[in-house]
């Protein structure tokens, strides 16, 4: 027996959804239509309203209802100051941590040449406009510490070497609180690879924020 | 009860990964008896996974694994250490090695000899300042030992390579006396620079060249003329560096 042609076409909408394959895609469907049509209402609702509001904010490019992001529109944040990250969640994390008060650019992505994601899928160029506007100071690089996210701090040093902004990479070491008996061995490893000095004593004005 | 296909503390590196499923990876690994093979990590992208950090591209592991078939189940991964991590344009050259490497090997083939290869390539990468001599011994080594390429220290009628005579080399091919005319993709080298390649020996710029110029060939003869990426990212930042 076939299905009816609208059951289909959702089955086969609900696949793009990633780790989602036929089956799941069907059971779905199934609960969508038989168990939560209120649900179903809302869901649907909520992604025609995502596709035409969203947008990406136009000076640090993560998704926003209006040209301007909020944090990009506080008037309070330092605008000297641009972190450097991959994802949204990243952006949101960094908020959560209330360490930084500066501004934000979001690359949506991480240059990964395996996957064949190079410099121009990741947004560099509209990073170069926004890290080159004569305000920015420092750009701190927050991308992940894996070999993407490291791959990709060296390619924007690169580019914003000697062109203005002092640039900056986010530190990696010891977790806050570790003690060395119990950290994992390549982290230990890294710490000491990259400790810091301790003289002359740490400048007292570089404080985070 | 022991479980199906169960391989205990192997030596291996990790080639590629990539997300799967909520918290699992997928991890392309390279091994020297078993070959090049993906294996699945479970839980390895939940936020205090043991494995979090050690499951590291360019890091000498020892892995375990049990299962059959294409996707076998990572059982642990231990880190071995010695290698700082690659960074920079370090660490472009190390996605180079694993492009080639997944672009060169089937999967399942024992390669000890790859192995070893790898293995002094990343040790390297970590350590010297000459990297493109070791991209090139990498290349030219991968490539023989995969039988991909021949000796260079004699010509395709088994005599040994004169230092003073020019030879011309092809792809999947042994060297041949220059003769005038060429057909088809083929570099024109002299014997001593083929010899120096052989020997390892990229001491002199014009080896250098050379050397480049000869496993650019090998290697389109092998992939085609499809750009890799890592390399066509590795050019992209050369070019904002000078």
């Amino acid at each position: 027996m076939k299905n009816p042609p609208a059951l289909d076409q959702l089955i086969a909408a609900l696949k793009v959804l990633p780790g989602v394959g036929p089956k799941t895609a069907q059971r779905m469907a199934f609960h969508l239509l038989q168990r939560d049509k209120a649900g179903a209402d809302k869901l649907a609702r909520a992604l025609d309203r995502a596709l035409t509001k969203l947008t990406h904010c136009e000076r640090c490019n993560t998704f926003s209802e209006t040209p301007l992001c909020s944090i990009c529109a506080d008037p309070e944040r330092r605008p000297d100051q641009l972190c450097v990250v991959e994802m949204p969640a990243d952006l949101m994390t960094l908020e959560q941590a209330k360490c930084y008060q500066g501004l934000y650019f979001v690359l949506m992505g991480r240059i990964s040449p395996l996957d064949n994601i190079g410099p121009k899928d990741v947004n560099l160029d509209k990073l170069m406009v926004r890290a080159l506007d004569e305000v920015v100071e420092e750009v701190v690089i927050a991308t992940n510490f894996t070999a993407e996210g490291e791959v990709t701090a060296h390619m924007i040093a690169e580019l914003l070497k000697e062109r203005g902004p002092k640039v900056s990479r986010i530190a990696r070491g010891m977790p806050v609180g570790g003690e060395l008996e119990y950290v994992d061995l390549s982290t230990l490893a890294q710490a000491v690879y990259e400790r810091k000095s301790l003289t002359p004593p740490a400048d007292p004005s570089a404080q985070p924020g | 009860m022991s479980q199906q296909g169960r391989v205990d503390r192997q030596p291996g590196y990790l080639l590629h990964t990539q997300p799967y499923r909520e918290t699992s990876l997928l991890v392309e690994v390279f091994t020297p008896q078993h070959g090049r093979f993906t294996l699945v990590a479970r839980g390895a992208r939940r936020p205090r996974a043991d494995v979090r950090g050690v499951l590291l591209p360019f890091q000498p592991l020892t892995l375990s694994w049990f299962g059959k078939g294409e996707v076998r189940t990572l059982h642990t991964a231990e880190w071995n250490g010695g290698v700082p991590q690659l960074s920079g344009i370090r660490l472009v050259c190390g996605f180079y090695l694993n492009e080639l490497m997944l672009k060169l090997t089937a999967r399942d083939d024992a390669e000890p000899r790859a192995f070893t290869i790898y293995d002094q390539a990343v040790r390297a990468l970590a350590q010297t300042h000459s990297l493109s001599s070791v991209l090139r011994r990498y290349e030219l080594r991968l490539l023989q030992a995969l039988g991909y390429a021949g000796s260079f220290a004699c010509d395709l009628h088994g005599e040994l390579i004169d230092p003073a005579a020019d030879y011309l080399c092809r792809g999947g091919a042994l060297p041949e006396r220059a003769s005038g005319e060429a057909a088809g993709p083929s570099v024109c080298l002299p014997g001593a620079e083929l010899l120096a390649i052989e020997a390892d020996d990229y001491a002199a710029a014009s080896t250098r060249r050379a050397a480049r110029s000869l496993l650019r060939l090998l290697l389109t003869d092998l992939l085609g003329e499809e750009p890799l990426a890592s390399r066509e990212l590795l050019q992209a930042i050369n070019a904002i560096a000078d």
